[in-house]
């Protein structure tokens, strides 16, 4: 089976609205999973009780469970207690509340480098430990957070292509569906791999960028 | 009283033919000789072409045309895979089977890819939708809000060709599909005939639309270039018809009250003629 080059340029506007769908449904989750990821680490921080405890187990939730059984939950398990979501906000759901989680921890691991002296020295001046949080330590850690951060975002990306099993037409959906529709392999492989590394490669690029300027304060 | 009689003369005849030619299937090719075990995908999701029974062995149409050119080809030494409609063609094009007996339509894009044998199987698609809904012919699809279907189908490359404006919900398997129709999520459902026809006699609350479209033929698909061993496919599709194997085996594999139907679906009968 040789390589078709007409055959993917009749595809590519199909593609094309698959990769818009991947990168909105990508875009949406990194979003909410930081908003996410920001509060569940404070309320951990802060030890807000009842919430603390719940965010912990959260995490550790959706750390040991599959992405794809969260998915097809949100997808088929939540109408069945009232609540259906359009498949896309199914799909920005999932991927926030899996990515989260990681955030919730790389976030409270950056917190725990905040040096203590300088928790005294927010005391000392009458700071609130929320006052502390958010004006001095959550600044902090998230310099400290943002590889790992941009590791989970990374992972949501190239995990957005599960979502063609709860039938989101995304990218890997577009490419899968022809597959087995022509059963054209080589042509939506070769789309899938390009693509997917220019999306992490300008991810990873916006990421270096961020983390440059955040850092800027600290260089000589 | 006189179409019945003529049937039996058919059926006797047939016999006959079929006994004539019994043993002239050609040489098998050495690859498969060699081999000793014939190697087949079959499906095992569909019944009652390709599933699996209580007992979890293969079972189905299918499977039974799966052992029965073994049987022929290698003394019943047999090796049987479960394929997806996703996995089936990288599955026999990586050589993992030598052939694919896996409800497989035929479309020239595809015939591209892989042979077909002659056609052994026909059929139609239609649509299913709830028993008030307003839609009664296949034209008012248009008016549907979401048509939910299985990804890479025939259903899905008809309404990319002829309808590509109507919103569709492509899944996996025909369960995640029936889940999808049922909690709303689509206000129609579309798939192979047979596959409704099961779905609408279990559940009053669905109708079929019973205008069926997009009707295409079924064959064995082998790799490229295998032109001894589809000569050796088709000879034995040419036996099983002659010998009238396909009765019995639907027979067993199909509800009672379904027979009528698949026994229009196999050969004997006489297919549409489609390009």
């Amino acid at each position: 089976m040789e390589f078709d080059p007409a055959y993917l340029v009749r595809h590519l506007p199909a593609l094309w609205r698959g990769l818009l769908v991947t990168i909105e449904v990508s875009l949406a989750g990194m979003l909410f999973s930081i908003v996410l990821g920001v509060l569940g680490a404070a309320a951990r921080y802060l030890r807000i009780p009842g919430l603390w405890q719940f965010v912990a187990f959260y995490v550790e939730f959706i750390r040991n469970t599959p992405l794809l059984v969260q998915m097809f939950f949100i997808v088929f398990g939540l109408p069945a207690i009232g609540l259906t979501l359009s498949l896309f906000w199914c799909g920005v759901l999932s991927l926030a509340l899996w990515a989260a989680a990681y955030h919730v921890e790389s976030i409270r691991g950056g917190l725990e480098t905040v040096n203590k002296g300088l928790r005294e020295a927010g005391q000392a001046l009458g700071l609130k430990p929320w006052q502390f949080l958010v004006k001095v330590s959550l600044p902090l850690a998230l310099r400290v957070a943002i590889p790992s951060m941009l590791n989970t975002s990374v992972s949501l990306v190239k995990n957005s292509s599960m979502l063609q099993a709860i039938g989101l037409m995304e990218l890997t959906f577009v490419a899968v569906d022809r597959m087995a529709i022509d059963f054209r392999m080589l042509e939506m492989f070769t789309v899938l791999v390009v693509v997917y590394l220019a999306l992490v490669f300008v991810l990873s690029f916006v990421a270096g960028r961020v983390e440059h300027v955040l850092q800027r304060p600290f260089r000589a | 009283m006189m179409t019945r009689l003529v049937s039996t003369c058919l059926a006797v005849l047939a016999l006959c033919g079929g006994a004539a030619t019994a043993q002239e299937l050609p040489a098998l090719p050495d690859a498969i000789k060699d081999q000793g075990t014939l190697r087949v995908g079959v499906r095992c999701d569909q019944p009652p072409y390709g599933f699996k029974d209580q007992n979890g062995d293969f079972a189905g149409v299918e499977v039974e045309m799966a052992r029965q050119i073994a049987q022929w080809a290698t003394g019943g030494q047999i090796e049987m895979m479960c394929v997806t409609a996703e996995n089936r063609i990288p599955q026999l094009t990586a050589g993992k089977v030598d052939m694919l007996i896996a409800t497989l339509g035929k479309t020239p894009e595809r015939a591209r890819v892989i042979d077909y044998s002659t056609p052994y199987n026909w059929g139609g698609s239609d649509l299913l939708v709830m028993k008030d809904s307003p839609i009664q012919k296949l034209a008012d699809v248009r008016q549907a809000e979401t048509v939910v279907m299985l990804k890479g189908t025939t259903q899905a490359a008809w309404f990319d060709a002829n309808e590509p404006d109507v919103p569709t919900m492509r899944l996996n398997s025909i369960s995640d599909a029936l889940q999808a129709f049922k909690q709303g999520r689509g206000d129609v459902m579309a798939a192979d005939v047979a596959t409704l026809t099961v779905i609408a006699e279990k559940d009053d609350s669905v109708r079929m639309v019973n205008e069926p479209f997009a009707i295409s033929v079924g064959g064995i698909g082998v790799r490229k270039n295998e032109p001894e061993w589809l000569a050796y496919i088709n000879a034995a599709l040419d036996r099983m018809a002659k010998e009238n194997l396909y009765i019995p085996w639907i027979e067993k594999w199909a509800p009672e009250d379904k027979w009528g139907f698949y026994k229009a679906s196999f050969p004997p009968a006489p297919f549409p003629e489609i390009e």
